[in-house]
């Protein structure tokens, strides 16, 4: 009952202030309040924020859009719930990318969903500030909740053996037998390959017709095929899980080690700045792509989370040299004085007091490197180098770029283009925003 | 100015030192080895049938792969570590798996020279008969004296050489018989080959004393790093493994086609981005400097990869056969004048030019505007407006020259990132400059070729940083370094 009573306590000093002059909301307008509050008269930025946010959802209910497992199979009156199943089966989904936006669809989105319902309910009444408190720590323990379930699935996910796919459907009816069954809308994973439909053109194409075996194959590719039978649309639908998550997860990683990297050349100054300096020339003077080139096939199997972790390794300088020039403003500002002062630790002088007034070019920063790693990865990928079991977009524009077919290129390439171009356009509108001489 | 040239000079010493050792590891702790994986594990099943196994060994030594990667302590292998190894390879009760038999069988290969006393303390001693047929087995293999693999070109040293190599061959041959096999009745006895190293060992054994100096000089020299530090001194990257030519060579032939596509791609973006900053900075806040930034900003997301593969697709064949697809001159190059070459090369590397330039347009145009906006408000410009200049003539003539230096100081960096960042324009195009030439070294695992690039490509980095410093201080005289 405590959170209710302190809930209703400052709801009645929510009430009491607004008799003050200070408008309500007013009283505590944050940074981040002015920055979101100018990012939203950027048009272009917002609405480019929005895409990537459909992109994302796209990417979390892939499965709902396209499986080949059906949803609910009843036979001889026993129903079957192999979608479910196959969520986080290792044959089906093989790579820990899918399986994580699996997990997220699975219990990340009603978490969300939770979470939102009951922090309007909970903590409505009580000031902004306090409000923000508690939601970050909530957030923080979702977060781990969610992170220890994804170890979970991840340690005990096994194969199923029956398999419920529309192949088996229709084999099924056509043997007569007394089958349901419910599927999703593409009834195609990304991984099913036919050879017999292979290099298919989109099915809106004229030439479509003329190459498939008949209008009903056609029809079933939206997009066309590749060039091992597998329908592009789907394949295009779960690259955005790529794509994305190869792009947040390198750039956290950069960031992270750059942030920490940077505050203590900025902060210490002196030796520990110079040795810095040193580290960060070395790491900006090795061309970055040969390297990662050399990193990806020296490796027998790369994955797709090893040139995560190999771009977040070999591309923090610039985070690092942003942090260390604001480090090195900052430090000597009063409020760090009087923090050091007041005896605080040097771990929360440097993180608590110093880094929130330095992150605002970091996330500039993240925006474009995320428009970046994709970039990157899609080189690599392109180059052959990268995983082979992922529906990675530079790998199918490799594909075009073999087999010369027009749609294999520009949908895949399209599709990079778009992306890269949203985050570039966040970048941007981030970097007015935080800009004061733009403020209007 | 000089000084502080010269302090970042002698500073970027040491900094490409842990480059070296950074790119060094990286290329050396990888999982493939050079040779081929394939070349390793054949060998080592067929250990006895030496000829496979011999050319092995001797690709090794030619390319320092046996010695330990930076530090060597392999003076101090004893009789216990020699023996546990000598086990592994023998697999006696099946318990060691396959790569760690092949494993272990290159380790003892490897360890060559420094073997010896361990393997004789195991041939004396040994419990086991196997293991003290093996360790006379290793004997007459890693007892063997290296050959001058390479002649001096002077005639001189030449014939000594030679006739050193006769001498070590002769000594090698009269070692390689004197092993025994369990089981085996026609070759030597146990006891015999027993008093033959034994007299062996009394007669050599002062070689494998070493005293604390040796031991520094092995610790630091003997390893694969210190060999190939020793040849970059003499600027000697190595030679390829793939057609054993050497690296540095094959490298200024294809530096060339990377360095032409790189200088003209600079030279157009400057050409192009600087009037297009200047006439957005001049409009702006117009629709006309709206649509530049709106389309330059599509074409700065645009990937690269994807416009070359869309232009080979399109305007290299069928109807709009314009443009050659591949390479950099035509087949029949060597009939063509000089001024035919010279249309047939601009042929050529349109298109991968045009790849290479337009990215870079948005980039440097955005700075050229906002460079030119910062000085067009300032005190100067509005005195040369109201004394009547022209307006063309403020712009051109006082403005710009200002507004332009810090985008002059940008070209230091934009080189070397394009010589790196061309490889996926120059595997597409097939054009055979630097970048392609890394990208099939890499496949190949081609340590030395993928080193000398990387170095060279760093070193080119380096000088870019330290020119771009420099050439702040040249263009603007408020800036010192004093």
């Amino acid at each position: 009952m405590r959170w209710l009573t302190r809930a209703l306590h400052s709801t009645e000093g929510a009430k009491k202030m607004s008799n003050a002059p200070v408008k309500p909301g007013q009283e505590d307008m944050t940074f981040g309040d002015i920055v979101w509050g100018q990012f939203k008269k950027n048009y272009f930025a917002y609405g480019a924020l929005w895409l990537l946010g459909v992109m994302f959802f796209l990417a979390v209910f892939s499965p709902i859009i396209a499986s080949g497992r059906a949803f609910i199979w009843t036979e001889n009156g026993v129903t079957h719930y192999p979608w479910l199943n196959s969520l986080f089966d290792d044959n089906y989904y093989e790579n820990g990318v899918d399986k994580f936006f699996n997990l997220l669809l699975v219990f990340g989105v009603p978490l969300l969903l939770a979470w939102l319902g009951v922090s309007r309910f909970v903590y409505g009444g009580l000031t902004k500030r306090v409000r923000r408190l508690k939601i970050r720590r909530l957030a923080g323990i979702l977060t781990l909740v969610f992170m220890a379930t994804f170890a979970w699935v991840m340690m005990t996910s096994q194969g199923h053996k029956n398999a419920y796919n529309y192949d088996d459907y229709l084999a099924a009816q056509d043997a007569g037998k007394d089958v349901s069954a419910i599927f999703a809308p593409v009834q195609m994973m990304y991984t099913k390959q036919k050879l017999r439909d292979k290099l298919q053109s989109p099915s809106f194409t004229a030439d479509c017709a003329e190459q498939g075996r008949d209008a009903d194959v056609c029809e079933d590719y939206i997009l066309g095929t590749d060039s091992l039978g597998r329908s592009v649309a789907v394949r295009m639908l779960y690259g955005i899980r790529i794509s994305l998550s190869v792009g947040v997860i390198a750039v956290g990683i950069y960031v992270t080690i750059g942030i920490i990297i940077g505050a203590f050349a900025g902060f210490f100054r002196g030796r520990v700045d110079m040795f810095i300096q040193r580290l960060i020339e070395i790491f900006m003077a090795v061309p970055t792509l040969i390297v990662l080139m050399v990193v990806v096939s020296f490796i027998d199997e790369p994955s797709i989370f090893h040139i995560m972790l190999a771009i977040g390794l070999l591309r923090w300088t610039g985070v690092a040299r942003l942090v260390r020039g604001e480090f090195l403003r900052l430090r000597n500002l009063d409020f760090v004085t009087s923090a050091i002062a007041l005896g605080y630790s040097t771990r929360r002088v440097i993180f608590q007091h110093i880094l929130p007034n330095a992150l605002g070019p970091v996330l500039v920063a993240a925006a474009f490197g995320v428009a970046a790693a994709i970039l990157i990865e899609s080189s690599l990928s392109f180059l052959g180098l990268g995983d082979i079991n992922i529906p990675s977009w530079g790998q199918m524009l490799r594909d075009g770029y073999l087999t010369q077919k027009m749609h294999l290129i520009l949908i895949p390439g399209l599709g990079i283009f778009v992306t890269v171009t949203l985050l570039n356009l966040v970048g941007e509108g981030l970097r007015d925003a935080l800009d004061p001489k733009m403020r209007k | 100015m000089l000084t502080y040239a010269l302090k970042r000079i002698l500073l970027m010493i040491p900094t490409f030192f842990a480059i070296s050792v950074l790119v060094f590891l990286l290329l050396n702790l990888g999982a493939g080895r050079p040779g081929g994986s394939e070349l390793s594990g054949e060998g080592s099943q067929n250990a006895e049938k030496g000829d496979n196994r011999e050319s092995y060994r001797i690709f090794k030594e030619q390319f320092n792969l046996d010695k330990p990667i930076l530090f060597n302590s392999r003076y101090d292998l004893t009789r216990e570590d020699v023996e546990a190894t000598l086990l592994e390879v023998l697999n006696l009760d099946d318990s060691v798996s396959l790569e760690a038999q092949i494993e272990a069988q290159d380790r003892i290969e490897d360890w060559g020279l420094y073997a010896i006393p361990g393997l004789v303390e195991c041939l004396k001693n040994a419990e086991k008969v196997e293991v003290r047929a093996k360790a006379s087995e290793r004997l007459t293999i890693n007892a063997q004296e290296r050959l001058v693999i390479k002649y001096s070109d002077d005639k001189a040293v030449k014939k000594t050489q030679k006739a050193l190599n006769r001498e070590t061959a002769a000594k090698n041959r009269a070692i390689k018989p004197w092993f025994f096999s369990v089981g085996d009745t026609e070759g030597k006895t146990e006891a015999d080959v027993q008093s033959f190293w034994a007299d062996w060992w009394a007669e050599n054994q002062s070689r494998w004393v070493y005293d604390t100096s040796d031991k520094i000089a092995i610790f630091f020299t003997d390893t694969r790093f210190a060999k190939y530090w020793g040849n970059l001194l003499r600027l000697d990257f190595g030679i390829s493994h793939v057609d054993k030519k050497p690296v540095l060579q094959t490298l200024l032939s294809k530096l060339k086609y990377s360095i032409t596509l790189a200088v003209s791609s600079v030279f157009l973006i400057y050409l192009i981005s600087l009037p297009l900053g200047i006439f957005s900075a001049v409009r702006r806040n117009t629709i006309a400097d709206k649509v530049v930034t709106v389309i330059l900003f599509m074409l700065y997301s645009l990937p690269s990869f994807f416009v070359a593969v869309i232009l080979l697709n399109t305007v290299t064949s069928g109807d709009w056969d314009f443009f050659p697809n591949l390479g950099f001159t035509s087949p029949n190059a060597d009939e063509l004048t000089t001024v035919e070459l010279l249309f047939d090369i601009l042929w050529h590397i349109t298109l991968p030019i045009l790849c290479m330039t337009y990215g870079g347009l948005a980039a440097l145009s955005r700075y050229a505007r906002t460079g030119l906006l910062d000085v067009i408000e300032s005190d100067y410009i509005r005195t040369a407006r109201a004394k009547g200049l022209p307006e063309g003539i403020v712009i051109i003539k006082h403005a710009a020259r200002n507004g332009m230096i810090p985008i002059i100081t940008l070209m230091a960096t934009l080189l070397p990132a394009l010589i790196g960042g061309s490889v996926i324009i120059e595997v597409i195009f097939q054009i055979p400059g630097m970048g392609s030439y890394v990208f099939t070294s890499i496949t190949q695992y081609d340590y030395n070729a993928v080193m000398a690039v990387l170095l060279i490509s760093c070193v080119l980095t380096l000088i870019g940083m330290l020119l771009a410093d420099l050439s702040y201080a040249l263009v603007d005289p408020r800036i010192t370094f004093d």
